[in-house]
């Protein structure tokens, strides 16, 4: 029946329609291979995100101690204060007629009390420095040791990054493989029954050139 | 037009697959001559022609300059028989998917003549008023040229066009998915069964039951069953399960197989038309190329491709309700427990009261 539908020689025909099988075979395993790389792009791309237990804090690491002020309002109430007593008492020597002499003993009671308040602020200052430095070694420490676990973390992440990508690829190597498998089997196939049909086809027409 | 193209479709089809055509006694009686001849005539003159081209050369008498034209002309002379070939086969393949037994028959229905043609049909022959002729066109492509009754206009398929088609992964005729093999096989790949539950031939066992977790129990561990009136009196248990859970775990690898069938928008169409579109059962699609259920939501390959986004979304929707309805539910709906002694069938009046009782006894209501 194909024989006299298309004509030619029935090599021909027959290579055809073997053509044919082998071309609907191709394109099915063709089809079967795009929708595999979708649906596996599509799985990959949709899959859950790998949380890193080790994410980096590194940004959370401060010196607490590296703003520290001085109580300098205390001190400077005390100097008032010092002052003010200074002032009143200068009044009542004053007032009650003492001499120089007291007022000089005075004067240098003042300044000893100033004296005071300026060591204690000196003070102050030398302790903060040391905290400042103590928390500024404290916090490098913590950064190396985030360092650490960072790296650590980004160690762990690539490894289940890689061993999950590696199943996917296995599962896509394996899936695409056979589908690519069976179009080539099937181009092949084409590849034969054109060869196959053509042999006849060309020896027909060539009968055809040549007799006419 | 569309719903004209479904009838002739079914129409041609049924006609095909009807054996009517055996008791018509003026058909039986009378000669039927399916003697298209495709090659013979398209290289009737193609032998004179060549003479003609090979002596113009062999003694330089060429029209064209340096015989530029006649050697071009030979070489696609030469070329032609292969391409002839490569091009028949190429056309008998995409004709051959309106033989499926799900072919959509939204798509254009004079391929589906042309294939009763090239097939030999019964009712398609010369003597029914039907031709078809190959062209060896002059600029080295060819055609076919379907023509008859059924064609109102002929109908011409060019190779050149036919190929870059091919080429680009597009065909002639658009080929239905076989949804029902793609969800047997999405049904073992959801994570929902066990390993053990899918047999050697990929499939889920007769015996496969979804896995406990999705199961549902009460907080002492005990299953939260369901119970089902079977009729006089009677009820028994059934497992309920976590449909929630169920629909996070299949979701991303329902949206995977979609996205693997939209890889080819041609064959998103045709599904939607012979499956997904209405809430058909798999007992109605197999009726689809009969009845054409979906003719009146299906989409047009003239005019809804490329798949607009709205009808993509809409698509994957479907596909998901279409799965967790016709494939899915056969294993969550009536589970008969595991537990032995809660899978009897028990007197229903005394299971309620002894509910009751139950309730009144965990809330001191007694």
């Amino acid at each position: 029946m194909y024989g006299a539908i298309i004509g030619g020689a029935l090599s021909i025909a027959g290579g055809i329609f073997g053509a044919s099988a082998a071309k609907k075979r191709q394109k099915e395993a063709a089809r079967e291979k795009r929708n595999l790389k979708n649906k596996l792009n599509s799985l990959e791309a949709n899959r859950q995100a790998i949380i890193n237990p080790f994410s980096d804090l590194s940004g959370l690491i401060s010196n607490p101690f590296s703003n520290l002020s001085v109580a300098t309002g205390a001190a400077e109430i005390e100097i008032e204060q010092a002052d003010i007593a200074l002032a009143n008492t200068l009044d009542t020597l004053r007032s009650t007629g003492a001499g120089a002499g007291g007022a000089t003993a005075l004067a240098q009671a003042a300044l000893r009390s100033k004296k005071g308040v300026a060591a204690s602020i000196e003070a102050q200052e030398k302790q903060n420095e040391d905290k400042r430095a103590a928390g500024e070694k404290q916090k490098q420490d913590a950064l190396m040791r985030e360092g650490q676990r960072v790296q650590q973390g980004e160690a762990w992440e690539f490894g289940q990054r890689e061993q999950r990508e590696m199943q996917e690829l296995d599962r896509t190597a394996s899936m695409l493989g056979a589908a690519r498998q069976a179009e080539a089997q099937a181009t092949s196939d084409v590849t034969g029954a054109i060869t196959g049909a053509v042999g006849g086809a060309l020896g027909s027409i060539g009968d055809y050139y040549g007799s006419r | 037009m569309e719903n004209k193209n479904i009838l002739q479709n079914l129409y041609l089809k049924q006609f095909n697959e009807s054996n009517a055509i055996a008791y018509n006694k003026a058909f039986v009686a009378s000669d039927s001559d399916y003697n298209f001849q495709l090659l013979d005539n398209a290289y009737r003159l193609a032998g004179k022609y060549y003479a003609k081209l090979k002596i113009a050369i062999d003694s330089n008498k060429c029209e064209s300059e340096h015989c530029t034209l006649e050697l071009q002309q030979l070489k696609q002379l030469e070329e032609a028989p292969q391409a002839s070939l490569d091009f028949l086969s190429s056309l008998i393949a995409e004709l051959s998917v309106t033989e499926e037994s799900n072919f959509d028959p939204n798509n254009n229905y004079k391929y589906t003549i042309a294939n009763s043609l090239m097939s030999g049909r019964p009712g398609f022959s010369k003597t029914d008023g039907y031709q078809a002729y190959l062209d060896l066109l002059p600029n080295g492509s060819q055609q076919v040229v379907f023509e008859g009754p059924a064609f109102v206009e002929p109908l011409v398929i060019n190779s050149s066009a036919l190929r870059a088609l091919l080429d680009s992964d597009t065909s002639l005729v658009a080929t239905t998915p076989d949804i029902g093999a793609n969800m047997l096989k999405l049904l073992t790949e959801v994570g929902l069964f066990l390993p053990e539950m899918i047999g050697e031939d990929k499939q889920l066992k007769a015996s496969a039951k979804i896995s406990e977790e999705f199961i549902l129990r009460n907080i002492n561990g005990s299953y939260d069953y369901e119970i089902i009136d079977l009729g006089g009196g009677k009820g028994r248990n059934v497992l309920k399960f976590d449909m929630a859970k169920i629909e996070k775990k299949v979701t991303p690898f329902i949206n995977a197989e979609v996205a693997g069938l939209m890889s080819s928008e041609q064959d998103v169409v045709a599904a939607w038309n012979v499956y997904i579109s209405k809430d058909t059962s798999i007992s109605e699609d197999a009726q689809m190329a009969q009845n054409a259920n979906a003719a009146g939501s299906s989409w047009s390959y003239e005019l809804d491709l490329p798949l607009a986004q709205d009808k993509k979304v809409l698509f994957e929707t479907k596909y998901k309700e279409y799965f967790m309805n016709n494939y899915l539910k056969q294993f969550t709906k009536n589970q008969i427990p595991t537990v032995k002694e809660d899978a009897a069938v028990f007197d229903l009046a005394e299971a309620k009261k002894a509910k009751a009782q139950k309730f009144l006894d965990d809330n001191n209501l007694n």
